[in-house]
C-alpha cells in the first residue's frame, strides 16, 4: 500500500507491506537510523519518536498508521548545525553515555515540551518514564530537561 | 570538559552494528538454540526449514572448517553444540535467509529430537556432585585456625546473591563479509576485538592475519560483550565465509536475554571472629560460584571475588575459599565489578549479622577495621595511598552523619507504618587485570600533513568515554585543540593483540600507551624545530596552544608550520607505542604477589523509606566521597560514578533473575527483567570527589571509574535490613540479594500472620 506523510517536515510518499512496523520503515527504507530498537516491546522507549505531536514506540505502530501524519525523529531535533536547546543540554549536563537510549530520551522530552513547555520535574518523570537509561541514572538526563524548561 | 563525542548522539548520527547500511545482497542470520538445559541431540532435522522461501542455507557444526570452539580461557565452549546440550538457548545451527524475518520463520520450523537429563541449576548442588570446572582456590592470611580462641564473639551464616542481566541497550550484533584473499573482515559490538579475532580464526582455520575485526562504538558493554560478544561475530563469520557474502545477525532482546550469561549467582558460607569491642580478628569464607555450562571468564571472576573478599578492611586471619561450580545454566560472565561485589557482599553480610549480636551499629565495626597504610591484603599487597579511612571520616563530616542518624530516629518513633534505614558501604577496589599478562595495550598515532590527528588503540568506546579521555591525552601532550584529535574505529589491523576494554582499564592503559607515541612524535617534531629556528640544543623549545616557544618567547613556528616543515625534512609523524603497567607481579602458586597497579576507595551513605504494609521503597538519598584521583573530565567521571551506583542498586534490589528448576529462564523480557527506571533513582544523589591525584601508574594521576562505584550499591540491602529492624526489631534477617519487594514483605512479617495481626491489634489500641 501507499503512504503519505510528513518525516522532519519534508512530504515523503512510499510503497510498502501492510505488516512494516514504523521503525523499519524509518530505519530500513528511510535510513533514519537515528531511531534506536532495544526490546521491541515497548518497554525500553529507545525507538521513541512523534506522531502528530505524541511520543509513541515505533516498534509497536504500524507504517501503515502514520499516513497523513507529521512524524519527527531524532534526526528532526537539529536546525541544520545548530542543535536545538534540548540537545545542547543534553551535552552540558553530561545526559549521556553510551548513547543508545538518547535519540528516544530526547523524542520523549521533545513532545513533552510540544505539549507542555513549563513542565514540573513530576510532569518529566512521567514524560521519560517508559524510556530506560542503563548508563547514567537518569539524574543527569532529568537536569537537561528541567534546565531546558528553566532556560539556564 | 564536555564529551564532543556525544555531539553525534544527540544528532541520531552515531552509527552502532546494525546502522551500518549493508551491501546490497546482504543475508540475515538467526540462531536454533536448545530448548532444554541438559541432554542429547538424537536428530536435528532442517529438511523442512531449508525449503522455506527466501531460506539461503542452515550451518550446523559440521559445517565448521576449523575447531567448533570458543571457549577464551579454557576450551570448553563449542560455538554450535553437535552432541550434549548444556544449557536452554545454547545454540545448535545458524539460519541465514534474505531477511530476518524470514531467517526467525525458518527457525520455527527446524525439528530437533532430544533425549533430556536431570538439570543442575544450584552451585551447591553442582559441588555435591563434583562438577568443579577448575580445583578450588583459596587465599589465605596469618592464621585464622588458630585465631577463633582469640575471638570473644564468632558468628557463622550464609549469604547468597543472585545474578545480575546486563541490559546494556545495543543487544548482541555483528556483520561479517569476506575479503578478497579469502579473509574476513567482521564488524562486532564487542569489547574484546583480539579475542573475536583469536575465535573466528579458529573457527575458521585461518590464521589470524586473515581475520580483521573493527569495532565502531558499543551501545552498552558492561561486561557483557567481553567474551560474550564472540559467538555471534564467530557464527556471521562463518556464514559469510561459506556463502561468499555478508552477512548479519542481531540478537532481539529476548533472544540475547535467553542465550547470554549474566552476573555470575554465589552461595556463601562465612564466619566471623571479633573482639567485644568490634576488631575483625579471623575471617572464614567458602564462595560456591555458580559458573554455568562453561568457564568463560568464570575462573577470573572467581580470582576476584577472592581478591575482594575483605573489601575495605584489614582483617589479621583470612582464609576465602572458593569453588568454581558447573551448572545448566547459560555461560555466566562478566559484568561490572567481576566476581569483585559479590565477595564484597559476604562480607558486609557477616559484619551485620556481628553487629546485631554484639548489639552495635554495623558501622562501628566498619570503621574500627577499615584499612590503613601499609596493611596487607590477603593476597600479599600491601596499602600505598590509602584513603580508606580518609574517604569514611570526610563522608560522615561533610554529610553529618550524626545528624542523618537523629533524623532517621524521630522519624521511625514518630512512624509506625513507614521506616527509615541508613547504612554505610566503604569501598576498595584493586586496578589491573589480575591476569597480570592483560596489563598491555598498544597504540598508533599518525599526524596528517594539515595537523590532525587520528589515534587507533584496542580501547573500545561503549559509553564510559574512553575515546573523549584519549583525545585528551593527545591534545595535552601536543598542546592543540581537542578538535584536532580523531579516535579511529578499534581495528585489529591497526592495534594487535589486544586486551579486552574491561578491569575499569580502558583509560589507563591506552592512554599510557598514547601518551607514549605523542611523546615520540613531539620530540621528533621539537628536533626539528630546533632546526627550523637554528638553535642551540641547550634551547627550550616548546609547543603551547599550537605555537612554538623558543625560550618562553613566542616563534613564527605555529604547529601546521612546523608539521609541514617536519614532514619536508622527512621526518616520521606516526608512532606506534606499547605500554605494559610497571611493578605488578602475581605468583600463582603462592597466591601472592602485587597483582594491582594502585586500589580505589570511598565511602557512601544511603539511606531509604520503606512501606512496611506493602513491601515497596523509596532511595531518599546516596551520598558518596569517592576517591577519583585527579579526574580528567568530572563530567564523564561524575556520570560513570552514578551510572555505577544505579547499576549496584539495581542488582541488590529490583533485579532479580529467575531459572526454572529445569533451567528455563522466567525472566527474559524487559517486562519481566526490571532494571531501574526513572521513577526509582534516589532523590539525591550527591558524589564528592577526595582531592587525591593519584601518584601510581594511571594516566595523568586519575583513577580509573567503570567497575568500583558499581559497589556502593551494596550499601542500599543493609539500609533496608535497618528499616526493616527498625519496624520488628526481632526480624530474622536474611543475607539473600536481591531485596524484592516480596522477599522484604516476608522479612518484614515472618512468621506470616501472627505478627501481622498482632501488629494491627496493637494499632488499634493504641489509637
Amino acid at each position: 500500500m501507499i503512504i503519505n506523510f510528513k518525516i522532519n517536515g519534508k512530504e515523503t510518499l512510499i510503497n510498502l507491506t501492510k505488516n512494516k512496523r514504523l521503525i523499519d520503515l524509518l530505519r530500513d527504507d528511510l535510513k533514519l537510523t537515528g531511531t534506536k530498537e532495544g526490546c521491541s516491546i515497548g518497554e525500553c522507549g529507545a525507538c521513541t519518536v512523534i506522531v502528530n505531536g505524541k511520543a509513541v514506540n515505533s516498534c509497536l505502530v504500524l507504517a501503515q498508521q502514520v499516513d497523513e501524519c507529521d512524524v519527527i525523529t531524532v534526526e528532526g531535533l537539529a536546525e541544520g548545525n545548530k542543535l536545538s536547546e534540548l540537545q545542547q543540554n543534553f551535552l552540558k549536563y553530561g545526559a549521556i553515555q553510551c548513547g543508545f537510549c538518547t535519540p528516544g530520551m530526547l523524542m520523549s522530552a521533545y513532545a513533552l515540551f510540544l505539549e507542555n513547555p513549563t513542565p514540573s520535574r513530576e510532569e518529566i518523570e512521567t514524560a521519560i518514564e517508559g524510556n530506560l537509561c542503563r548508563c547514567t541514572g537518569y539524574k543527569p538526563i532529568i537536569q537537561a530537561i528541567t534546565s531546558t524548561v528553566s532556560g539556564e | 570538559m564536555k564529551n564532543y563525542d556525544w555531539i553525534q548522539h544527540v544528532r541520531g548520527e552515531s552509527l552502532f552494528v546494525d546502522d551500518i547500511t549493508p551491501p546490497e545482497g546482504t543475508l540475515h542470520a538467526a540462531v536454533f538454540s536448545s530448548p532444554i538445559a541438559h541432554g542429547k541431540i538424537i536428530n536435528l532435522d532442517l529438511e523442512i526449514a531449508k525449503k522455506l522461501n527466501d531460506v539461503i542455507e542452515i550451518f550446523t557444526a559440521k559445517d565448521i572448517p576449523g575447531e567448533n570452539q570458543i571457549g577464551a580461557i579454557i576450551p570448553d565452549e563449542q560455538l554450535l553444540a553437535d552432541g550434549i546440550l548444556d544449557f536452554c538457548g545454547q545454540p545448535i545451527a545458524i539460519v541465514v535467509a534474505k531477511d530476518n524475518f524470514s531467517a526467525h520463520q525458518a527457525v520455527k520450523q527446524i525439528k530437533l529430537e532430544f533425549q533430556e537429563y536431570s538439570a543442575v541449576t544450584d552451585a551447591r548442588e553442582a559441588f555435591q556432585k563434583g562438577q568443579l570446572i577448575i580445583p578450588p582456590q583459596t587465599f589465605s592470611l596469618g592464621d585464622a585456625d588458630s585465631a577463633w580462641k582469640d575471638c570473644d564473639l564468632i558468628v557463622e551464616g550464609t549469604a547468597e546473591s543472585g545474578g545480575q542481566e546486563h541490559i546494556y541497550l545495543e543487544t548482541q550484533g555483528s556483520f561479517a563479509f569476506p575479503v578478497e584473499g579469502g579473509g574476513i573482515k567482521i564488524i562486532s559490538s564487542t569489547q574484546a576485538p583480539t579475542t573475536v579475532q583469536r575465535a573466528a580464526a579458529r573457527i575458521l582455520n585461518l590464521p589470524m592475519n586473515k581475520v580483521e575485526v573493527d569495532v565502531l562504538r558499543l551501545g552498552g558493554g558492561f561486561g557483557g560483550k567481553e567474551d560474550q560478544a564472540t559467538a555471534w561475530a564467530c557464527m556471521t563469520a562463518l556464514a559469510a565465509f561459506k556463502l561468499k557474502r555478508p552477512v548479519k545477525i542481531i540478537l532481539n532482546r529476548q533472544e540475547d536475554i535467553r542465550m547470554t550469561g549474566k552476573r555470575h549467582p554465589y552461595s556463601s558460607d562465612f564466619k566471623i571472629g571479633l573482639t567485644k569491642e568490634g576488631k575483625i580478628l579471623a575471617y572464614e569464607v567458602t564462595f560456591y560460584q555458580n559458573a554455568g555450562a562453561a568457564a568463560d571468564l568464570a575462573t577470573a571472576i572467581l580470582d576476584r571475588t577472592l581478591f575482594h573478599c575483605t573489601n575495605s578492611y584489614f582483617i589479621p586471619n583470612v582464609k576465602a575459599t572458593a569453588y568454581c561450580c558447573k551448572t545448566n545454566l547459560p555461560p555466566n560472565t562478566a559484568f561490572r565489578g567481576f566476581g569483585g561485589p559479590q565477595g564484597m557482599f559476604v562480607i558486609e553480610s557477616a559484619i551485620y549479622k556481628a553487629a546485631e549480636k554484639l548489639g552495635v551499629d554495623p558501622m562501628v565495626i566498619q570503621e574500627k577495621n577499615l584499612l590503613s597504610e601499609d596493611d596487607e591484603f590477603p593476597y600479599g599487597q600491601k596499602t600505598k595511598y590509602c584513603m580508606a579511612r580518609p574517604s569514611w571520616k570526610k563522608a560522615i563530616g561533610k554529610y553529618n552523619l550524626g545528624e542523618m542518624k537523629n533524623q532517621v530516629e524521630k522519624f521511625n518513633l514518630e512512624n509506625k507504618i513507614f521506616k527509615k534505614g541508613l547504612a554505610l558501604m566503604p569501598i576498595c577496589f584493586g586496578i589491573s587485570f589480575t591476569n597480570t599478562m592483560l596489563n598491555q595495550a598498544n597504540a598508533l598515532v599518525h599526524v596528517y600533513t594539515d595537523g590532525s590527528i587520528g589515534i587507533s588503540t584496542g580501547a573500545i568506546e561503549m559509553g564510559q568515554g574512553v575515546n573523549m579521555k584519549l583525545r585528551q591525552v593527545a591534545a595535552t601532550i601536543f598542546s592543540v585543540d581537542i578538535s584536532r584529535v580523531k579516535i579511529e574505529t578499534t581495528n585489529t589491523s591497526r592495534a594487535a593483540n589486544t586486551s579486552a576494554t574491561a578491569a575499569s582499564s580502558g583509560a589507563d592503559l591506552n592512554g599510557k600507551a598514547v601518551q607514549i607515541a605523542c611523546n615520540n612524535i613531539l620530540e621528533r617534531l621539537i628536533k626539528s624545530a630546533q632546526q627550523e629556528l637554528k638553535s642551540n640544543e641547550t634551547d627550550q623549545i616548546e609547543v603551547k596552544d599550537e605555537i612554538v616557544y623558543l625560550n618562553g618567547n613566542q616563534t613564527e613556528l605555529t604547529w601546521n608550520i612546523l608539521v609541514q616543515k617536519s614532514y619536508a625534512k622527512r621526518t616520521s609523524l606516526s608512532s606506534q607505542a606499547h605500554y605494559a603497567t610497571p611493578g605488578i607481579h602475581f605468583d600463582k602458586s603462592k597466591v601472592k604477589g602485587e597483582p594491582f597497579a594502585y586500589h580505589v576507595y570511598g565511602t557512601a551513605i544511603i539511606q531509604v523509606t520503606v512501606d512496611c504494609l506493602r513491601g515497596t521503597y523509596e532511595i531518599d538519598f546516596v551520598k558518596v566521597v569517592h576517591d577519583f584521583g585527579k579526574s580528567m573530565n568530572p563530567i564523564i567521571d561524575r556520570s560513570q560514578a552514578e551510572g555505577a551506583i544505579m547499576q549496584g542498586i539495581g542488582w541488590m534490589t529490583i533485579e532479580e533473575v529467575i531459572y526454572t528448576k529445569y533451567g528455563k529462564l522466567l525472566t527474559d523480557s524487559m517486562s519481566t527483567y526490571k532494571v531501574p527506571d526513572v521513577y526509582f533513582t534516589p532523590k539525591e544523589i550527591e558524589v564528592d570527589f577526595l582531592d587525591n591525584p593519584n601518584p601510581s601508574a594511571a594516566i595523568f594521576n586519575s583513577k580509573a571509574i567503570g567497575e568500583p562505584p558499581l559497589m556502593y550499591g551494596i550499601g542500599i540491602y543493609f539500609s533496608l535490613c535497618n528499616a526493616i529492624k527498625a519496624f520488628r526489631s526481632n526480624a530474622e534477617i536474611k543475607n539473600s540479594a536481591p531485596m524484592t519487594n516480596e522477599k522484604l514483605l516476608l522479612m518484614l512479617y515472618e512468621p506470616a500472620g501472627q505478627n501481622l495481626k498482632r501488629k494491627l491489634k496493637n494499632k488499634m489500641t493504641v489509637k
